[in-house]
């Protein structure tokens, strides 16, 4: 299934970026398909681990703020393990502590949850070859921080995923699925003990900064980052938090815009 | 606000949001087959992390309430977590130095 010449270009490109060691890409081809599945899981939990700092610290406040509403320890639990998705669960709870009507509920999460379509559409590519099921669950841990280390980690890639790759994303998924559940229940057990003036909360606002800062270093990149402020900045009076989607889609016409412009330029440039 | 929610709604609250989440993160891959994307439609999807991003962290530093654009602190931290990981490449640092700014800011300066 995976060939030498592939093997060789990934090894390449993750070492490239230093997530994983030189030594444990020069083993994996020697080793035997369950070696080489235990060893990309593990490389998958170790790299994204930095990462999981500020997904406990969202966990505890998302715990805080469901027993709050009055989910209770078991509420709190039941849906962090099934929904697993911080921002939609932080964002309904507002709506559910007046007693919204549930297609209101469902809306507003649909909304804020519509950037996982285009993550599911930037996967695909990747995991088209393996059965449903399996889709089924690689689009169940397609939570923010994992797509993005994911894409950090292998986005050069094309065609479909190395039995290393998926299971990188596996281990990655595994263990923020995990933390997120203990952190939620720590949270919803400390409930109101951490005073809201604290704002806690926000360390988790400041590790998505620290991840988004590397990943404007292309000029279309920054374009894209700069108009998606803006656009979410004036935008927020819209209702349901429909200024997010708005934002998106405006930061990715940039984006594309630039891509196309600067790609126009540099053949300008070559030919003169 | 702090008392028990009646047990039907909770149930519907978390089956409407495990739908709503289940449905976006796995359409795409259980039946993109079936809806092509164009190379350019995927070279435009590339700026799609960033985007999200920039549009969830933006309103958390500078809010608008009914009345209009907010100031708070959180934008002055939030601006010093870049030159900070930027310096650092830590996500912790930038996570401590980031609250230091906010509860330093709050406490001088109200």
């Amino acid at each position: 299934m995976v060939n030498n010449k592939k093997r060789g270009k990934e090894t390449r490109l993750v070492g490239g970026t230093g997530e994983v060691s030189g030594e444990s890409s020069g083993q994996l081809a020697a080793l035997p398909p369950g070696e080489v599945r235990r060893a990309a899981f593990w490389d998958g939990a170790r790299g994204i681990a930095p990462l999981l700092v500020s997904l406990g610290a969202w966990g505890v406040v998302a715990g805080v703020a469901m027993a709050k509403v009055g989910l209770g320890v078991w509420g709190a639990l039941v849906m962090s393990m099934l929904v697993f998705a911080g921002s939609a669960q932080l964002t309904v709870l507002p709506l559910v502590a007046a007693s919204a009507p549930i297609w209101l509920i469902f809306g507003a999460a649909f909304i804020v949850n519509l950037r996982f379509v285009i993550f599911g559409a930037v996967l695909h590519p990747f995991f088209r070859h393996y059965p449903p099921l399996q889709r089924f669950g690689i689009g169940f841990f397609t939570a923010d921080a994992i797509f993005i280390k994911f894409m950090a980690v292998f986005g050069q890639h094309t065609g479909p995923a190395t039995r290393t790759q998926t299971w990188y994303f596996v281990g990655s998924g595994a263990v923020c699925w995990v933390v997120w559940q203990i952190t939620t229940v720590v949270g919803a057990l400390l409930g109101s003990a951490i005073p809201s003036t604290w704002s806690v909360e926000f360390a988790a606002v400041l590790a998505l900064i620290a991840m988004l800062v590397p990943m404007c270093a292309t000029r279309p990149a920054l374009l894209a980052v700069v108009v998606t402020s803006l656009t979410s900045w004036v935008t927020q009076p819209l209702p349901l938090r429909a200024g997010l989607l708005v934002a998106v889609i405006a930061g990715i016409v940039a984006g594309y815009w630039a891509d196309v412009r600067l790609e126009r330029l540099q053949q300008r440039a070559s030919q003169a | 606000m702090s008392g028990e929610l009646d047990i039907w709604y909770a149930v519907l609250v978390i089956a409407a949001l495990t739908l709503s989440t289940l449905i976006t993160r796995c359409g795409y891959l259980l039946f993109g087959d079936h809806i092509p994307l164009s190379p350019a439609v995927r070279r435009a999807l590339k700026y799609a992390p960033v985007a999200a991003l920039a549009a969830i962290v933006v309103p958390e530093m500078a809010p608008w309430t009914a009345a209009g654009p907010q100031w708070d602190w959180r934008l002055l931290a939030g601006l010093s977590a870049i030159p900070v990981f930027l310096l650092s490449r830590s996500i912790t640092l930038t996570m401590v130095v980031g609250m230091m700014v906010l509860w330093g800011c709050r406490w001088l300066f109200g």
